[in-house]
């Protein structure tokens, strides 16, 4: 039975700019008063905000005296204390060599968060370089580069270089983990099951502490390594756990018959976990691993704790300096800035590959 | 007489207490199409299963091509090589290309260089029409070209058997009969085949032999002429009579 399509609606209004703003702020008295004080306060705030960051800020460390008397910023702390920030207990005179290893582990970051590189060779490969790269700046002792030793690093390279070790030792282990938690064998599965819930049952500072004083006294000496190295250890353990359950959830979601299709295809087990579930379960579960990321980088401040000058912790030397300690303001907004640019860096990618997926999945 | 493509002997299968299979006898001859009916839940799907290990027997022997399917890791690969499978939902890779989804299969399982390997998937693309759908991911398909391409991708990997599990289940009417044209296309090449389905025109068309299943069992085989006609056990006849409306 055929039936007629019904006579179409006529099209809504054209929506002027004007329309929308009395139907969205000033339908009533009572949002007309609540938009004007918000407004108002919302100027108010923007305006008490540039004053100080902008006009009546102190940028240059030489008008420091100026510092006490304006309202505004004194970004001059930033000038005077930068280094302490960005580069911890590192020698002044091997600044460069901190500089270089930074910029070393960011562009490996991006790097990797190219298509082109998505490979596990590839990766394994740019991240070997990317570390050696790093460690050589950083530690020297090769090509006539003096020896700086791990206690000495620190600032933000040392908080990217915790970050990008965390996350890249971590991921492999995580993916082992949730592999290991869904094995046939029992033992297997109970074993990964005990470790993830052992480690997510522990504060992370617990797990670092341990690592950083308890593990000397219980290791035997060749197996203790750096303290450095020890935390790194336990921290991209710590993470492990928590990124195997993402990836455990993200298989989960893989409908069964995927794996049979390609064990029905005569796939071996590698590439049937490589090639297809694997791409499939970090897919479906992009927004968890981001964040987990995120909160990662963010968490790499606690271990200020156990020695390490990152660049909360040099940021905090820095203002604790009689003369420029008034201004831990500025300083904080400084580190602030620092997260800021990272994070969002990070949670911009994490949009940019969804965006791809979606196009990808039609 | 020559080794069958597939020999089965008393194979059961149980899933806890429950018994799926219960002794299976079956041969199936080189270049032979079986079709395999039966009511919903007599264990056919089960039974393909089996024999390509998706689902692994309790009891009894599976010989396929030769080789018996046993616990040895290798040999339950070398088998399924051999063997193709269909499903009902077709399970192509989403996150790949409908090139990727022939390709990458056969140069895991067979080792295959990726540009010879790209151009078998042309070649069965092109076979089942669908060459035109390469660069696409699955999920912009319709259902008959998603079954189309799984078809051309068990293909790829040249296996002698083919297993095929109502794969016209999920179609929608119209979708039907592109995807029954393509396994008549097989059948008509030479290829082995055992086809799990309810459409009794492609049995009469195409089957050597129609096995009736029915509580894990073989009820009743026969050429299609006379399974149809003339049905010897109770169970076909009230079976036949739901699925053919009579
Ligand atoms: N993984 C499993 N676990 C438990 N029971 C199962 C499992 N797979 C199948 N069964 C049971 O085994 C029996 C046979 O199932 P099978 O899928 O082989 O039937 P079928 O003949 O293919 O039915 P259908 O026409 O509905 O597909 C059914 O009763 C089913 O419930
Ligand atoms: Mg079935």
């Amino acid at each position: 039975m055929a039936r007629a399509p019904a006579p179409a609606l006529p099209p809504p209004p054209a929506a002027s700019g004007l329309a929308w703003l009395r139907r969205r702020l000033f339908a009533t008295w009572f949002d007309a008063i609540v938009t004007v004080l918000a407004g108002a306060a919302l100027v108010w705030l923007l305006a008490a905000l540039i004053d100080w960051a902008f006009l009546d800020a102190v940028w240059s460390a030489e008008m420091r005296e100026r510092c006490r008397e304006t309202a505004g910023a004194c970004w001059a702390v930033i000038e005077a204390r930068g280094r302490l920030i960005l580069f911890g207990l590192y020698p002044h005179e091997a600044h460069w060599r901190s500089t270089l290893a930074c910029l070393i582990v960011v562009a490996t970051m991006v790097l990797s968060c190219l298509p082109a590189f998505w490979g596990m060779a590839r990766l394994a490969g740019l991240w070997l370089a990317g570390f050696g790269g790093f460690v050589l700046m950083m530690h020297g002792g090769l090509f006539g580069l003096p020896v700086v030793t791990t206690e000495q690093w620190g600032g933000l390279s040392l908080t990217v270089f915790i970050f990008a070790a965390v996350v890249v030792l971590g991921m492999p282990m995580a993916v082992v983990l949730a592999l290991a938690r869904r094995a046939r064998l029992p033992v297997v599965a109970g074993l990964a099951a005990l470790i993830i819930d052992t480690v997510r049952g522990l504060p992370l500072l617990t797990i670092l502490f341990a690592a950083a004083v308890v593990a000397p006294l219980a290791l035997p000496d060749w197996a203790q390594g750096d303290k450095l190295g020890r935390v790194i250890v336990a921290f991209a353990v710590f993470y492990a756990a928590y990124q195997a359950e993402i990836i455990r959830a993200g298989l989960q979601s893989i409908p069964p018959g995927q794996e049979e299709a390609a064990l029905a295809l005569g796939m071996p087990w590698r590439s049937v976990v490589f090639d297809i579930l694997l791409p499939q379960a970090f897919r479906n579960t992009l927004p968890a691993t981001i964040n987990q990321v995120v909160i990662t980088f963010k968490e790499t401040s606690i271990v200020t704790i156990i020695g390490f000058f990152e660049v909360t912790a040099s940021a905090s030397a820095a203002i604790g300096r009689g003369e420029w300690g008034a201004y831990y303001v500025e300083v904080y907004v400084f580190v602030a800035l620092i997260y800021f640019v990272f994070v969002f860096g990070l949670s911009r990618y994490g949009a940019w590959l969804e965006r791809r997926m979606r196009l990808i999945r039609g | 007489m020559a080794e069958p493509a597939i020999r089965m002997r008393g194979v059961v299968k149980r899933f806890g207490g429950f018994t799926a299979l219960d002794g299976i006898d079956l041969d199936v001859a080189r270049g032979e199409r079986l079709v395999l009916c039966g009511p919903s839940g007599s264990g056919k799907s089960t039974l393909i299963r089996c024999i390509n290990r998706l689902d692994v027997h309790d009891e009894g022997m599976i010989v396929v091509e030769g080789v018996e399917l046993g616990d040895e890791d290798a040999a339950i690969r070398a088998v399924r090589r051999e063997v193709g499978m269909v499903f009902q939902s077709f399970n192509l890779f989403p996150h790949l290309t409908v090139l990727e989804n022939c390709a990458l299969p056969r140069m895991r399982a067979r080792g295959t260089p990726r540009a010879e390997a790209e151009a078998l998937a042309r070649e069965q693309l092109s076979r089942l029409r669908v060459a035109d759908q390469a660069a696409k991911y699955p999920d912009a398909l319709s259902g008959g070209q998603k079954q189309r391409v799984a078809i051309a991708r068990a293909l790829c990997i040249e296996p002698r058997i083919m297993l095929f599990d109502e794969p016209t289940s999920a179609l929608d009417p119209e979708m039907v009969g592109e995807v029954l044209e393509a396994m008549v296309m097989l059948a008509e090449g030479g290829m082995t085949m055992i086809c799990v389905t309810h459409e009794m025109g492609f049995a009469r068309r195409v089957a050597d032999r129609v096995v009736f299943m029915e509580g894990g069992r073989i009820i009743e085989q026969a050429p299609p002429e006379r399974f149809f006609s003339a049905p010897a056990a109770a169970q076909t006849r009230r079976f036949l009579g739901q699925v053919l409306g009579r």
